[in-house]
C-alpha cells in the first residue's frame, strides 16, 4: 500500500493547498457515461471548501430543520486547525460560511491545547425549535504540535482537549443560541436527538462513554464505557431506546425504562472467511421513511450492509445485505480508508442511495486505465426487492473521490455527500432526475448524525 | 486569541514523524508486555455483564488461582486460572443483593468475599476451584454454591485481607474491625477502629489499617488484639485519599503512598522509609510487587497510568497507559486491585464497565 494511504496520511498533502485554492468554488459535471441505465442522468456538482482552506475533511454533513444541508469542514491535520460550519445556498448554489466553532466557543485555535476541529456525525436536529445541534470532536493538534494524543494529554492542563463543544444553532436566526461543553476532556464521536425527552444522545472520544445530555437542564449523565472502539453512529426507535455498537459487533441498547446499557447476545454480520465481528461496528445507519428498520453499514474491511428491525423481538432481527465492496487480497491489512462505505440516505424516491468505494486491484478488479485508481460509487437500493443499482461516480475535479463520510437529501430531493480525502475536500451535490425528486424529499428528518 | 501567541508547528519538520510516533505510541506500555483476558472461557462461555463486571477484588491462592470479585449493577465473584492446560476465568456466582466486592480472600480451602449491598456488608465463601481438565480438549464445570456466611454489623465492609496464616479474614466496616474464620465460617466483631483504606500483613503478619490522625492501627491476628495509633505515618498528604497498600511476599516489605503520589515502604519492626520516589500522577492505585521487588501500579484518576518503582535503582518511571494488543485490542483506563501472579506477572483488575484482567508481564532487567 503506497504510504500515503496510511491510516490518515491522506491529511498530510499539505503541499496540495495552494493548488487547489485556485480551483473554482463549484465545478460541475455529468456522472461518467452510465453502464447502468439512469446512471448518467443524476447530475453531480462539486463544492470544496474553498472559504477553508485548513479544511481537511468533512466527517459530518445533515439537512437541518430547515431541509438545507449543513456540513463541518474540518480541519485535523492542521496544527492548531479549527471546523467551520458551512450550509449549502441554493440561490447562490454555493456554500455560505456560516461560523468558525473556536470562536462561538471561546476556545481559540491557537489556544496550545487540542482544538475544535472537527465536527464527527454529529448534527442533530431539533424540529420544534430549528435548532440544529452540533458537538465537536478532538484529534486536530494543538498550534505548536505535530499530533495530538487523547491518552497522552489527558492530565496536562495546558495540552488537554477542552471538552466537547455542544452548540444550539438557530437555523431560523443563524445564531448560536448556547454551546455547553457536552463531554470535558473527549470528543464526541457520534450525537443523536430525541427530540420528545429533550435528550441527547452521545458517545465519547477516547473513553467510549454513553452520555445523556438534557438540553432542558442542561445537565450530563455518564453511563459508562462501552469498549475501545467508537461507534460511529447512534439510532433511536419508537421506544425512545438509543441504539450502537460494542467492538465485537453486537448491538447495544440503551433503554431508558431499564436505564440500562444492554448487549446484544448476537454478532452483527461480517465476512466470516477472516472476521470475528470485531471491529464491526456501526460507520453509518439511516432509518427507513417509514421507521420500521434501519440500514447500516459497518466501519470495517469489506464493509457490511445490513437492515436491522428494532421493533421486533426481544432483540432485532437483522438481515445481512451483504458485502458493500469489491473482493480483495485478504493478506493486505486494507486501510478503512480505500474500503469504505458511507452516505446511507433515502431520497425522494424513497430509494436508499449510500456511496461505496472501488478500487483498481490486479485480482479482483481491472479498472480501465484512464479512471482513477479508486472511485466513489453511488449506488441505489430499492428496499422492495433489495436489488441495487450504480447510479454515479462522484466525480472530483482532482483526485479520488472514493471516501464519503455522510449523505443527505435536502428539501428539493437533491443528494449531498461529505468528502474525506486528501485537500481540496468539500461536499458533492447529486441532482436526481424528476421522476426521482419531490418536495421535502428530507422527511421525515434523520434524528442523528 | 490567546494572550501569548504560539509559533504554529512546521509539519515539514524532519523531526516531525519521529515525534508523532512519540506522541502516538509512546504514549502507552512503555516497556513489558499486557494482555486483557475477559472475564469468561473465551469462545466457551459469555463474560459476566458489562455492568456487573468491574472487578474490585483480588487475591491468589497458594495454587496459583486468582479469585475476584466484581461491582457495579450486581456483584459476581470469579476465578481465574492461567496456568497449565487451562486460560479461562470461571463466573462463580452472581451475589443477589450486592452490588459492590470489597475484598476477596483465600484461605488454605476456600476463599470468602467481603460484597456489599443495600443491607450493608456481608461475607460469602466458597470451597477453592479444582484444576479442569485440558481446556484446549475438552472440559466440564460445574457450578459449587457459595455459602452465606451472614452479614457484619449492618455497615458496609471497607476491606479486608487473609491473615497470614490464611486462617482467617480480617476485616473493617465503617467503624469496626472484625474476622472470619475460613474453617468454621464465623464472623466476630472484634473491636472499634475507623474503616478507611484498605489494609495489609506487614512483615511480621500484624495487619495495618489506617487510624484517627496520622497513625496506623495494628492487629495482631495470634492474639487477637488491636493496637491503636501504634505507627506514625511519614510526613506526607495524607488526609486525601485512602490508604493503599502493595506487599512484597518475600520480604513482607509494605508499599504506599500518600495523596499526591509520594511513595513510602513500611517494614513491620522498622517502620517507614524515607520517601522513595513519586509517580507522576495522583492518587496511586492498585499496586503489587513482583518477585524481584520492582512495585508496579497505576497512578491518576479516570485514565490512569502505570508505574514503576525499582528499588535497586530508588526510582519510579512512568510505564504509560495500559493497551493490550495481544489477543484482546483494549485500553485499560481505570484499576481496581492487583495481585502477583505465580510466576511473578502482575495481574490487575479493570474497575471499568466490561472489566478485563489484564496480565502485565515486566520487562526482564538485563544483566549488569
Amino acid at each position: 500500500m503506497p504510504d500515503m494511504l496510511r491510516r490518515r496520511e491522506f491529511l498530510m498533502g499539505a503541499g496540495a493547498t495552494a493548488a487547489w485554492l485556485a480551483s473554482p468554488a463549484k465545478a460541475d459535471s455529468a456522472s461518467r457515461p452510465a453502464e447502468n441505465a439512469g446512471r448518467s442522468a443524476y447530475r453531480q456538482t462539486w463544492y470544496p471548501f474553498s472559504g477553508h482552506p485548513d479544511a481537511d475533511t468533512c466527517w459530518s454533513l445533515s439537512v437541518g430543520p430547515d431541509g438545507r444541508i449543513y456540513a463541518a469542514a474540518c480541519a485535523e491535520s492542521v496544527p492548531g486547525g479549527v471546523v467551520k460550519v458551512v450550509r449549502y445556498n441554493e440561490q447562490k448554489d454555493a456554500l455560505d460560511y456560516l461560523f468558525a466553532v473556536d470562536e462561538m466557543v471561546d476556545d481559540p485555535g491557537d489556544s496550545g491545547r487540542a482544538t475544535q476541529c472537527k465536527i464527527h456525525y454529529s448534527f442533530a436536529p431539533s424540529v420544534s425549535d430549528g435548532l440544529l445541534y452540533m458537538a465537536t470532536h478532538l484529534s486536530g493538534p494543538p498550534i505548536d504540535q505535530p499530533a495530538y494524543s487523547p491518552w497522552l494529554s489527558w492530565h496536562d492542563e495546558k495540552r488537554c482537549f477542552r471538552g466537547s463543544a455542544l452548540l444550539a444553532f438557530d437555523t431560523r436566526t443563524d445564531e448560536v443560541r448556547w454551546w455547553d461543553t457536552l463531554i470535558p476532556k473527549e470528543g464526541c464521536r457520534c450525537l443523536l436527538h430525541d427530540e420528545d425527552r429533550g435528550l441527547l444522545y452521545a458517545l465519547s472520544y477516547p473513553r467510549d462513554h454513553f452520555i445523556i445530555y438534557d438540553t432542558k437542564k442542561r445537565t450530563r449523565r455518564d453511563l459508562g464505557r462501552i469498549g475501545s472502539i467508537n461507534s460511529q453512529a447512534l439510532f433511536l426507535d419508537r421506544k425512545h431506546r438509543v441504539w450502537t455498537t460494542d467492538d465485537y459487533g453486537h448491538l447495544v441498547r440503551y433503554d431508558p425504562q431499564s436505564d440500562r446499557l444492554e448487549r446484544s447476545p448476537f454478532v452483527l454480520p461480517h465476512e466470516s472467511e477472516y472476521q470475528t465481528g470485531w471491529h464491526s461496528v456501526f460507520y453509518d445507519v439511516a432509518p427507513s421513511p417509514d421507521g420500521e428498520c434501519v440500514y447500516a453499514v459497518t466501519w470495517i474491511a469489506h464493509p457490511r450492509l445490513m437492515r436491522i428491525w428494532p421493533h421486533e423481538g426481544a432483540w432485532p432481527r437483522v438481515e445481512d445485505l451483504g458485502p458493500a465492496t469489491q473482493q480483495r487480497d485478504l493478506t493486505i491489512p486494507i486501510s478503512t480508508f480505500i474500503d469504505h462505505c458511507g452516505g446511507l440516505t433515502f431520497a425522494g424516491d424513497g430509494q436508499l442511495y449510500y456511496v461505496a468505494s472501488r478500487w483498481r486491484d490486479p485480482v479482483h478488479n481491472s479498472m480501465p486505465a484512464a479512471r482513477h485508481e479508486r472511485e466513489g460509487v453511488v449506488w441505489r437500493l430499492d428496499p422492495a426487492t433489495l436489488q441495487r443499482a450504480e447510479v454515479a461516480v462522484l466525480q472530483h475535479p482532482e483526485q479520488p473521490a472514493q471516501y464519503v463520510s455522510r449523505g443527505a437529501v435536502d428539501h428539493n430531493g437533491d443528494l449531498f455527500f461529505g468528502n474525506v480525502g486528501t485537500r481540496p475536500v468539500g461536499v458533492f451535490k447529486l441532482s436526481p432526475p424528476a421522476e426521482r425528486r419531490k418536495p421535502d424529499a428530507h422527511l421525515p428528518l434523520r434524528m442523528w448524525g | 486569541m490567546s494572550e501569548k501567541k504560539k509559533q504554529k508547528y512546521d509539519m515539514n519538520s524532519p523531526q516531525a514523524k519521529a515525534l508523532i510516533d512519540e506522541i502516538v505510541h509512546g504514549t502507552f506500555m512503555k516497556e513489558g508486555s499486557m494482555a486483557a483476558f475477559p472475564t469468561c472461557f473465551p469462545g466457551v462461555t459469555v463474560p459476566i455483564p458489562a455492568d456487573e463486571s468491574r472487578i474490585t477484588a483480588l487475591d491468589i491462592s497458594d495454587t496459583g488461582m486468582i479469585y475476584g470479585g466484581t461491582s457495579g449493577r450486581a456483584s459476581h465473584i470469579f476465578v481465574a486460572i492461567f496456568h497449565g492446560i487451562t486460560g479461562l476465568v470461571f463466573d462463580r456466582g452472581r451475589i443477589e443483593g450486592a452490588e459492590h466486592c470489597a475484598a476477596v480472600c483465600c484461605g488454605k480451602k476456600r476463599f470468602a468475599a467481603c460484597v456489599n449491598g443495600p443491607g450493608g456488608g456481608r461475607v460469602v465463601a466458597g470451597a477453592f476451584q479444582s484444576m479442569p481438565f485440558d481446556l484446549i480438549q475438552e472440559w466440564g464445570f460445574d457450578r459449587p454454591p457459595l455459602q452465606d456466611l451472614g452479614t457484619v454489623d449492618g455497615e458496609r465492609i471497607v476491606h479486608a485481607v487473609a491473615d497470614s496464616s490464611r486462617s482467617a479474614v480480617v476485616g473493617t466496616t465503617a467503624n469496626h474491625l472484625f474476622t472470619v474464620d475460613f474453617e468454621d465460617g464465623k464472623i466476630q466483631v472484634v473491636g472499634e477502629v475507623p474503616g478507611n483504606g484498605r489494609l495489609a500483613v506487614g512483615s511480621q503478619g500484624g495487619i495495618f489499617g489506617r487510624d484517627e490522625g496520622r497513625h496506623l492501627w495494628r492487629y495482631a491476628a495470634a492474639s487477637r488484639k488491636i493496637q491503636r495509633r501504634v505507627v506514625e505515618l511519614p510526613d506526607g498528604a495524607w488526609d486525601k485519599v485512602p490508604l493503599t497498600w502493595a506487599r512484597d511476599r518475600q520480604s513482607g516489605l509494605l508499599y504506599t503512598a500518600d495523596a499526591n503520589g509520594t511513595l513510602f515502604s513500611m517494614d513491620e519492626a522498622r517502620g517507614f522509609s524515607q520517601p522513595l520516589g513519586r509517580t507522576l500522577l495522583a492518587p496511586v492505585g492498585p499496586m503489587a510487587v513482583t518477585h524481584d521487588g520492582r512495585v508496579f501500579g497505576f497512578c491518576g484518576p479516570e485514565l490512569a497510568k502505570m508505574f514503576c518503582y525499582h528499588p535497586g535503582r530508588h526510582e519510579v518511571t512512568n510505564l504509560g497507559v495500559a493497551v493490550s494488543v495481544l489477543e484482546r485490542r483494549r485500553y485499560g483506563y481505570v484499576f481496581g486491585d492487583a495481585v502477583t501472579g505465580r510466576d511473578g506477572q502482575i495481574i490487575f483488575g479493570e474497575d471499568d464497565n466490561l472489566g478485563h484482567l489484564w496480565l502485565y508481564f515486566p520487562r526482564i532487567e538485563r544483566s549488569a
